[in-house]
């Protein structure tokens, strides 16, 4: 046994893997716990949090005071699915009259930095998620290095941390698959070019259909991916029972196969673009909050913050389900919706599920986490609209139940925890891109529902050459006036 | 290990097919200690090998696979005839497993960040042999149906049945408020029956209040672990704006709340020096709970290691629970001038042998059959917290102590705590949750509800 000093010993995590975290800039431990694995295991950290901030308070000079405790995730002890599953009917059924949000923080973020920002950028990016951090990169790959880049809080707090990871190109719309195909291949050399695994394995993508409905939505998607060089394929109960031996295939009609698709590690994901994005010059500033886009003469000229304010010609709106808000300060109004979505991770299992799985109209999804974990949620069609990302029993009962229809054998797995995430939701279930009508230098990058993760590379690569001038017609097709003018660009294969 | 003489019956269970005897009310952390089994499991990426730490099920360090059901904590598992255990993470034996390799290969930790980034094929490589190592536990080996759960409900539901919560309960129910009150363990008194804080009130304190609780007519649920607490957004919301869910064997209830006061206590965590997870290294207060509930010792000389007041209390306990102190070492980083106790910091420590037999204070080597870490128990603010209440550091505290006002309540207006989990513990307990049961009580509209 080797001399270490383990402070989380449900995932061995050492001393030594806190302070190259704290070397990486990762020293408030909401980061921490997502770089090192710390806190995320069997106890959830109840047994080293304090230890690692004291740790923290010594070797990054990081008050202990000024540390939030990682977010608490239900539930409390791990908890089986065949306890959850049991729960009464009436935990199930929604109640009539929307909840009121829990209490909001006020005041600065404790880990607000304290130096000031920079007067001025040439663009400023609203949004430290996928979208934002990968247009960063891919617009200073390009020269334009003068690039702000601002986070009202962690790297990882919204969508883009929050996810289970799926990453497919079986969709409906040839953009959608295109742009998602080019984002896989990047991701499968995404640690060559930024320098962080990511971890993509192609387990595949296996859509389950319950009803002849279904079937034939699946059939049709399998046309159109075969015409675009997918190797999408309609496969019987039989070979999707090879395919996942646990599951129960007499609930099943047939399926639709990819195994081309696959899931990443969400978290590194970002932290490769956000170091790749600094290293070639883009600042990128965590904790801190933009209050007011400022406009005159229909043009942007800069950003207010709690921080003091940047004058830009160029903003980027980029915050996922957060976007209506931003782009209201600037007197725009967008049609996106958002919408709570759960998600659960069980214990850390021994592999035996190869790909992700969903029924694609009952909204359930699970694959296997690279740890192990049974990662997966499920969409609810009495979710009413709103910002909220708490997450609910109800939720973990519907997940259970719907979860051991199809693999019985997970009825004494237990979960770990659970937490919610916003989907960005707009009218044609396609992204808003480009210049927003009648404010010039206003661009959108937004309205992915839920599947921005998986097509960032792509959709920021043809954003940062549009930026410096090359034409595509990505960004009128997308362009939010499509729906003032009644164009819409259905897209058809939304798992929740 | 050291074992009082006792009359329980004998039953019999096996471990990786080997046959052992625990004895009867043991549970199964209990009986291997019995039977001088200290490695339960190998740990998830270095294979390093684990015991129990807490004792209290709260840890992660003991679980095992039972009855075919993979990562079930060993301590709180009830032992019964003919039970299968076997260890996880040890495809070729527990104790000689080859993947320990990990250990020495990555001596300081191991960041798979950045781990064979530079080429695409080795990186494909590291990610089948990942993939392959992960996990703990393999699949359960049956299927298990949903268990029927129930639906309870109460105006006041207090969470917790130390002495913070049977006063919280009084005092809520005194002002007419009908109670529930949800605890742990098969008896009410929660960390005073260890009576390890000469301060605070202790096992007689809750002998003569539990008298009062059915006087008073509170509703009280024994082995009912709340294991979420939510607001209400099911149907059942007009009942009350809280919801927990509840293991309560065999399954779960759902209990709707008009308000919750938490005051589940603290749990015991290690401290971060070289070894502390070896076999061998146990929380003090486990180690208490372990002789009071089943008279197993881990051997007969501990050295002591901690901070503060609870070091100093756990050494007086410990004494009496039959212990030798071959070293009482406070690592707070504050020079001790106690008799009897040396001054330390967590990086002159060193935890030596499996399990544990030695412990290294810089050059000076302290034989003991054990090593016990006395810190006070951290504020168990989970559950309050994911339901919206804030919880601030707190050295003094171990951890990170609910807020709440002078009645009690959290920035949830439902939501009430008191006790070790707002930093109010000890000889504080029962005056903080006296004031959460009125507050609680108080916050109804027009007042009792």
């Amino acid at each position: 046994v080797s001399e270490k000093a383990i402070v989380c010993a449900c995932e061995d995590v050492s001393l030594g893997d806190l302070d190259d975290a704290i070397a990486h800039g990762f020293g408030d431990v909401e980061s921490m716990k997502r770089y090192t694995g710390l806190g995320t295991g069997p106890c959830q950290g109840k047994s080293c949090l304090a230890a690692a901030v004291r740790h923290c308070a010594g070797k990054a000079r990081l008050p202990a005071e000024a540390q939030v405790p990682f977010r608490s995730r239900p539930p409390l002890t791990p908890t089986s699915l065949a306890a959850l599953a049991g729960l009464p009917d009436s935990i199930v059924r929604h109640r009539d009259s929307p909840l009121l949000p829990p209490p909001a923080r006020t005041g600065p973020h404790p880990l607000e930095p304290r130096e000031a920002l920079p007067g001025s950028a040439r663009v400023v990016i609203i949004g430290g998620g996928i979208m934002g951090l990968a247009l960063a990169w891919s617009l200073a790959g390009n020269g334009e290095t003068d690039v702000l880049v601002l986070e009202r809080g962690y790297l990882c707090e919204g969508a883009s941390g929050r996810n289970g990871g799926g990453v497919r190109a079986q969709w409906t719309t040839p953009t959608l698959i295109e742009l998602s195909k080019e984002s896989i291949d990047f991701m499968g050399h995404f640690a060559q070019e930024l320098g962080i695994n990511i971890w993509l394995r192609r387990g595949g993508y296996l859509f389950l259909a319950q009803d002849e409905a279904t079937l034939k939505r699946l059939e049709a998607g399998a046309e159109l991916h075969k015409a675009h060089g997918l190797a999408t394929r309609i496969i019987g109960p039989g070979e999707a029972g090879e395919l996942v031996p646990e599951l129960d295939t007499s609930r099943i009609l047939a399926a639709s196969w990819n195994p081309d698709d696959g899931v990443v590690f969400p978290w590194p994901f970002l932290w490769g673009y956000a170091d790749g994005a600094r290293r070639r010059g883009v600042r990128i500033e965590t904790f801190t909050r933009v209050v007011g886009i400022d406009v005159e003469a229909g043009r942007v000229r800069g950003i207010r913050t709690d921080r003091g304010n940047v004058r830009a010609d160029r903003v980027v709106i980029a915050c996922g389900a957060w976007s209506p808000f931003l782009a209201s300060m600037a007197g725009v109004t967008l049609p996106n919706i958002p919408y709570r979505h759960e998600i659960v991770s069980s214990e850390p299992l021994k592999p035996f599920l190869g790909p992700l799985v969903s029924v694609l109209g009952g909204g359930l999804y699970f694959s296997q986490s690279m740890r192990g974990e049974i990662v997966g949620g499920m969409g609810d069609p009495a979710e009413p609209p709103g910002l909220n990302q708490t997450s609910s029993l109800r939720f973990l009962t519907r997940y259970a139940r719907a979860l051991l229809e199809l693999l019985p054998r997970a009825g004494h797995v237990k979960l770990l925890r659970q937490w919610a995430g916003c989907y960005d939701v707009t009218p044609d279930h396609s992204p808003v891109l480009g210049e927003t009508p009648g404010v010039g230098g206003l661009l959108q990058m937004s309205g992915f529902v839920g599947h921005g993760f998986m097509m960032a590379p792509a959709v920021a690569r043809r954003m940062a050459a549009w930026m410096g001038g090359a034409q595509d017609d990505l960004f009128e097709r997308y362009n939010v006036r499509r729906f003032a003018e009644g164009r819409f660009e259905k897209e058809t294969f939304i798992i929740g | 290990l050291t074992v009082d003489s006792r009359q329980d019956a004998a039953v019999s269970f096996s471990l990786d097919g080997d046959r052992l005897e625990g004895s009867a009310g043991d549970t199964v952390a209990a009986a291997l200690l019995r039977a001088g089994v200290t490695t339960f499991t190998r740990s998830i990426k270095y294979h390093r090998p684990r015991g129990p730490f807490c004792l209290a099920g709260s840890c992660g360090q003991c679980l095992m696979r039972i009855d075919g059901v993979p990562s079930l904590p060993a301590c709180r598992v009830k032992l019964e005839e003919g039970m299968e255990c076997a260890r996880q993470n040890a495809p070729l034996g527990a104790d000689a497993d080859l993947l320990r390799a990990a250990d020495f290969l990555f001596p300081d930790g191991l960041d798979h960040h950045h781990l064979l980034v530079q080429s695409r094929l080795l990186g494909r490589v590291a990610l089948e042999v990942a993939r392959r190592l992960a996990g703990l536990g393999e699949l359960p080996s049956e299927v298990r149906l949903p268990v029927r759960g129930g639906l309870l409900d109460a105006e006041v539901v207090v969470v917790g049945g130390g002495p913070a919560g049977i006063a919280a309960a009084l005092a809520a129910r005194r002002r007419g408020a009908r109670v529930l009150l949800l605890e742990r363990e098969a008896r009410l008194g929660g960390a005073a029956l260890l009576d390890v804080d000469p301060s605070a009130p202790g096992t007689a304190w809750v002998h003569d209040h539990q008298g009062a609780l059915a006087a008073a007519g509170v509703e009280v649920l024994l082995q009912a672990d709340a294991v979420g607490l939510y607001p209400n957004d099911s149907a059942s919301a007009a009942q009350g704006p809280a919801l927990l869910a509840v293991r309560h064997r065999p399954g779960l209830l759902a209990v709707v709340a008009g308000r919750v006061i938490v005051a589940c206590g603290g749990v015991s965590q290690p401290l971060p020096f070289s070894g502390v997870d070896r076999p061998g290294v146990y929380a003090a207060r486990g180690l208490l709970g372990l002789v009071q509930r089943h008279g197993v010792r881990a051997g007969r000389r501990l050295a002591l290691v901690g901070r503060g007041q609870e070091l100093r209390n756990c050494a007086r306990a410990l004494e009496r629970a039959g212990y030798e102190l071959a070293a009482v070492a406070d690592a707070s980083g504050v020079e001790a001038r106690d008799e009897g106790i040396q001054y330390t910091t967590l990086e002159r420590l060193r935890a030596r042998g499996n399990p544990v037999r030695e412990l290294r204070i810089g050059e000076e080597r302290i034989a003991c059959d054990a090593v016990a870490v006395a810190l006070a128990p951290a504020p168990l603010h989970e559950l309050a917290s994911a339901a919206g209440a804030q919880a601030r550091f707190s050295a003094e505290h171990e951890g990170f102590p609910l807020t709440v006002d002078a009645s009690g309540r959290t920035a949830v207006p439902w939501l009430f705590a008191a006790g070790r989990v707002v930093g109010a513990g000890g000889g504080r307990a029962p005056d903080s949750g006296i004031a959460a049961g009125i507050g609680a009580a108080d916050s109804f509209a027009g007042g009792a509800p």
